[in-house]
């Protein structure tokens, strides 16, 4: 197990995570999508660079979500 | 420039230090990448007539301009369901009208154009409209047109002006006119608790949003969104 903390807009959450969780699992997750109130259409950020969905995150990371833009139906 | 130092060390021994010193010339450089997400905000820098104060937040590329909306046009398609007018912005039967929404006092609406100075004009590299609540907290707000990132689906408008502030003009304009269809669109429910109106004999009264407005939206964080002056 790991913490991770994660931040979308002025709201972030610190929780424990397997070794192994990666920001697609993040992304993707329906605890910190709960939590935090973001949607599918996401990206994750670490010290404001976007992080590949397979990467593992790293232990005590803080990693930022923001919305990403779609493109029109 | 050379400096001698003389240091007395706590064993009683003597050490001479020579310290040299030359001026670098990379000062601006150095502050020139240290800032470069650094954004200054600047409250009022000027009045639009019928929409407000414009606000800014100058980056070293670009001046994201925030203007905070009383108002709302729609023009839509509405529906009248259950005495109350609903937006049905998928329709292409019911009948059009341009009503305009009050934003409740509850409720902060922002409409942003992103500017960027070009040799000799302005361009407008696009158009926002965010939603926060009293903790600055983003969202989407229930309509079509909007990108998950609140990006306004604006068509097709003049964006090369020659000063900011004809960019933010044309920008509200084109806001002002623009048809809200179904492009983009999610499901109309929410919408449709959302904006309201109340026939009376002589207009459309704004009613109340139907529960809490936030649940009526989806959340959003940007990285521009982080920019906006409310």
């Amino acid at each position: 197990m790991k913490t991770i903390t994660v931040k979308y807009g002025v709201d972030s959450v610190t929780k424990q995570v397997d070794a192994d969780f990666t920001f697609g699992d993040l992304q993707d997750s329906d605890q910190f999508k709960a939590a935090l109130g973001y949607g599918d259409n996401t990206k994750a950020l670490v010290d404001g660079i976007e992080q590949n969905r397979e990467t593992v995150i790293p232990a005590n990371a803080t990693v930022r979500i923001e919305t990403k833009a779609n493109t029109k139906a | 420039m050379e400096k001698t130092e003389i240091i007395l060390n706590h064993d009683g021994s003597f050490v001479e230090r020579l310290v040299s010193e030359r001026p670098l010339n990379v000062g601006q450089n150095v502050l020139d990448t240290l800032t470069e997400n650094v954004c200054r905000q600047v409250r009022n820098v000027f009045h639009i007539p019928e929409w407000g104060a414009v606000h800014a937040s100058v980056g070293v590329h670009d001046v994201l301009w925030c203007i905070a909306l009383d108002k709302i046009p729609l023009h839509a398609r509405f529906k009248l369901i259950n005495q109350v007018m609903v937006p049905m912005f998928a329709s292409g039967t019911d009948i059009e009208m341009p009503l305009v929404w009050r934003v409740p006092a509850n409720v902060k609406v922002v409409f942003c154009v992103l500017t960027k100075a070009e040799d000799g004009f302005v361009s407008v590299e696009g158009n926002w409209l965010f939603a926060c609540d009293s903790e600055k907290r983003g969202y989407r707000l229930p309509l079509p047109n909007l990108h998950d990132d609140c990006r306004i689906c604006t068509g097709q408008f003049e964006g090369d002006q020659e000063t900011a502030l004809a960019c933010v003009q044309k920008s509200l304009d084109q806001f002002a006119v623009s048809k809200w269809n179904s492009d983009l669109m999610r499901t109309i429910e929410q919408s449709q608790k959302f904006f309201r109106f109340l026939p009376t004999k002589d207009t459309f009264e704004p009613l109340p949003i139907q529960g809490e407005w936030t649940s009526l939206c989806s959340k959003v964080s940007t990285a521009l969104y982080e920019r906006v002056v409310v």
